[in-house]
């Protein structure tokens, strides 16, 4: 029983983890993967997600329509970034990247001025269920099953709808995209609307568990970048998914046995050394191995 | 009180019985100090605002420069950032001690050479205190009413509160420089170097962190300025330049360990901040559970940028502790709580620093904080009349605020200490200041008698275990109404007449060693 307990434990830690890099990156990767920006706003997108659900939940809301309500606020908040400022910056990889880096400083101090240095907590919902000597948050095992859906919801859009075929042929070539009619500067719009969005229904999920406060999102940036940088661009959804479980399945059990400092010294490495194999990221060896396979079959 | 003059008033009289200092017992105060040190010359002792009693007190040509500039005292805190949480209180403590000295109010207290201990109200107890004790089930000596005044040593008189007999600092207006350090140490750096070079601040009040004191403490050393460090801290530091009013190690740590070994079990388990605070306070408590039937069973570093606890929970379940010691600090680490109890985990907690500085069981919901021990000097729940009427006073001027904890108390009475001791230098020359310093001064804070002690530049404090319950309210089940900052005495330090400026830490006591190689 206790070492059924442990493992089950163990497969907690797993998925807590892998859960939180990967919805620290999403709103990163997608925007990443699909228009070349680095966006080093991700952060303060995430804060701003965190903040407008907190502010919706002390005004007596739910907490599941404030999540929502994030998604749609800091979504909008993207789509007026981009028509603004963002899109004069395509084609230029290292201005986006600085242009972002002031967008951010702007709005954390601004947060700061307008808010003061930290908003009340919000108290994590749902109780804690048990097994044998441990217990788990009922809070996280909901987070874990909404990224998975999250996840599949995402892998829907870009396979299945008119928009996904688009923004994946706009990614591929946009010169070709745009002759056969594909309205390209719509899809970046959208792309990096749902990507803020995206930041911001994490930064959401995540206010219970954090100080909601002005520099909150400086916290994500680091490992967000890892995990997205270990995926690689080559598949967006694939490259987020494996890279979250293989640094998780690294941080794991080296943070459960020598505790949680060695475990992140770990995951860096861990991060080295996949870099170093697989310079393209995860979803560059994923794709090659899928391509090879129809090539065969 | 009128003026006195006559010798045999001056030698029975109690400086703290006299409402005003300036006009009237500290005269005699002064006598008193000028007959102690033996330098009994009318001459020193001329009566007048001028008048000064330790010879080599350059006070004349600084005070004559000085004119009617205001005294500026120098701030820096985070009031953003990681930390702010406990900055912006302890800037509201300054402003409010402020505004008291220029309204002309004052702290009881004064210099006490060779008295020392438990402070200047201390002839007032009927009785020494009592600690009771049965089994290991404690009885309750304090839950938060009136019990409490009758058998411990301090006054409970909440007239602690008192005129100066002064409009700011000998007539001069006192002004608050005050400076955001934003949580990050290299712009700490520059402030101070701002704050002591261009604005040439009096006097120097800043310090949160311990990376903080420690990347500003070698500025402070090459201007020689005048620095009082406000936190409750690691302990170590011996520096002449520098003041720690804040309670340290042997104070907080032995008390709370003593007390969760008796009631818990002796298995404990240390979940500390990772920089020097967490790793020096964790040593304490690994050196001393032993020395009261204790054992700490494991201990885990976490980084200050940690949010995410589900790990660290997990390891502490495996190990089954009798209880958790928890050291963390700053925003990101204080979600270990509401972690934890999301989780399930009901370990008993101890801390040093937690609930009474950063206020986790007023800003998370019940019952994250439920089971919390810590061994504080001061948090707003202390249930004493002072300090219900300090509370008062500073919910007038910041009606706004949710809490006042340990550090903003301490920037409270420092600066109220700062003030008096420069009434009686006649001066705010720095040098000067140092020496007045060193006179052995007692101050009735709100959390209750606090002595400076002069060889070390620490204070005894009035330490009491605060616990909190399912619904988050406080209670205080145990007393000591003296705690000696003693370890820097113990380790031969004596800044009056061997001046040094480092931090001291475990590995330099052989004691420590002792018990690492046991462990």
């Amino acid at each position: 029983m206790d070492s059924f307990a442990t493992v089950i434990s163990i497969l907690y830690q797993f998925a807590t983890n892998g859960a939180f890099l990967l919805l620290s990156a999403l709103g990163l990767i997608v925007i990443l993967g699909m228009m070349n920006i680095i966006n080093l706003a991700h952060g303060e997108l995430m804060m701003m997600g965190a903040y407008t659900a907190s502010i919706a939940w002390h005004h007596g809301v739910p907490f599941w329509l404030c999540a929502i309500l994030a998604f749609l606020v800091v979504a909008l908040f993207g789509a007026l970034l981009e028509r603004t400022i963002v899109r004069r910056f395509y084609g230029r990889e290292l201005g986006a990247l600085v242009v972002t880096w002031g967008i951010s400083l702007i709005l954390s101090q601004g947060a700061l001025m307008v808010f003061g240095p930290f908003l009340p907590a919000i108290p994590i919902p749902g109780g804690s269920v048990g097994v044998g000597q441990y217990s788990f948050s009922v809070y996280w095992l909901m987070v874990i099953a909404l990224s998975c859906v999250l996840i599949a919801g995402l892998w829907a859009l870009y396979n299945y709808t008119t928009f996904g075929l688009q923004a994946r042929a706009a990614m591929q070539n946009a010169a070709m995209a745009r002759a056969l009619g594909v309205n390209t500067e719509r899809i970046y719009m959208l792309t990096f609307s749902l990507g803020a969005g995206l930041a911001g229904f994490s930064g959401a999920l995540f206010a219970p568990t954090v100080s909601i406060a002005p520099f909150m999102g400086q916290q994500f940036v680091a490992p967000a970048f890892i995990t997205v940088v270990v995926g690689g661009a080559t598949n967006v959804i694939t490259g987020a998914v494996g890279s979250s479980l293989l640094l998780s399945l690294v941080k794991t059990p080296i943070g459960f046995v020598f505790g949680a400092f060695v475990g992140t010294v770990a995951l860096l490495l861990a991060a080295l050394v996949i870099i170093r194999l697989m310079p393209d990221g995860i979803s560059a060896v994923i794709q090659r191995r899928i391509d090879r396979r129809h090539r065969f079959a | 009180m009128s003026d006195q003059s006559n010798n045999d008033h001056e030698l029975s009289i109690d400086p703290m019985s006299n409402p005003s200092e300036m006009s009237g017992s500290a005269k005699a105060d002064r006598r008193k100090v000028l007959k102690l040190m033996g330098a009994a010359s009318a001459g020193l002792a001329a009566p007048g605002l001028g008048a000064t009693y330790l010879r080599d007190f350059e006070y004349t040509r600084s005070v004559q420069a000085q004119g009617n500039s205001p005294v500026k005292i120098g701030f820096i805190e985070d009031e953003s950032g990681n930390l702010s949480v406990y900055g912006i209180q302890k800037l509201h403590a300054a402003q409010l001690a402020v505004k008291e000295i220029n309204e002309g109010k004052t702290l009881k207290g004064g210099p006490d050479i060779g008295a020392g201990g438990l402070g200047t109200l201390g002839s007032i107890a009927k009785s020494p205190p009592t600690i009771s004790k049965e089994g290991v089930s404690l009885d309750v000596v304090n839950d938060g009413g009136a019990k409490s005044t009758t058998e411990v040593v301090f006054d409970e008189d909440p007239d602690v509160f008192v005129d100066s007999g002064d409009k700011g600092i000998l007539g001069r207006e006192v002004s608050l420089v005050s400076v955001d350090g934003q949580s990050n140490n290299a712009l700490w750096q520059q402030l101070a170097r701002r704050l002591i070079q261009q604005d040439k601040v009096d006097v120097l009040v800043a310090g949160f962190a311990s990376a903080e004191r420690e990347a500003i403490r070698p500025i402070v050393d090459q201007f020689k300025q005048l620095y009082f460090y406000t936190n409750q801290y690691e302990g170590g530091v011996a520096d002449a330049n520098t003041f720690c009013t804040g309670p340290v190690c042997e104070q907080q740590v032995i008390p709370v360990v003593q007390y969760m070994v008796e009631k818990f079990g002796p298995r404990g388990y240390t979940l500390a901040a990772d920089y020097n605070f967490g790793q020096l306070t964790a040593a304490w408590t690994k050196a001393f559970a032993p020395l009261v039937g204790g054992q700490i069973i494991a201990e885990e570093f976490v980084p200050l940028s940690v949010s995410e606890f589900s790990q660290v929970i997990a390891r502490v379940q495996q190990a089954k502790p009798d209880w958790v010691m928890t050291l963390l600090v700053g925003q990101n680490q204080q979600n270990y709580y509401p972690q934890a109890a999301a989780a399930g985990l009901k370990f008993p907690m101890a801390s040093t620093v937690n609930m009474a500085q950063g206020y986790e069981h007023k800003r998370f919901k019940p019952p994250s904080l439920a089971n919390m021990h810590n061994a504080i000097q001061y948090q707003l729940e202390v249930p004493t009349a002072r300090n219900r009427a300090f509370v008062k006073r500073w919910m007038a001027m910041f009606p706004q605020d949710q809490y006042i904890g340990e550090m903003a108390q301490n920037t409270y009475f420092t600066i109220h200490l700062y003030a008096k001791a420069a009434r009686l230098a006649g001066t705010t020359d720095q040098a000067t200041m140092k020496k007045a310093l060193e006179l052995g001064w007692s101050i009735e804070a709100p959390e209750g008698s606090v002595f400076l002690d002069p060889g070390t530049h620490h204070c005894a404090h009035y330490i009491r275990l605060a616990v909190a319950d399912e619904n988050h309210d406080v209670k205080f089940v145990r007393d000591w109404p003296s705690i000696a900052p003693w370890w820097l005495t113990r380790l031969g330090v004596n800044l009056i007449s061997h001046p040094e400026y480092k931090q001291y830490t475990p590995d330099e006591d052989p004691f420590f060693k002792m018990f690492a190689k046991k462990a």
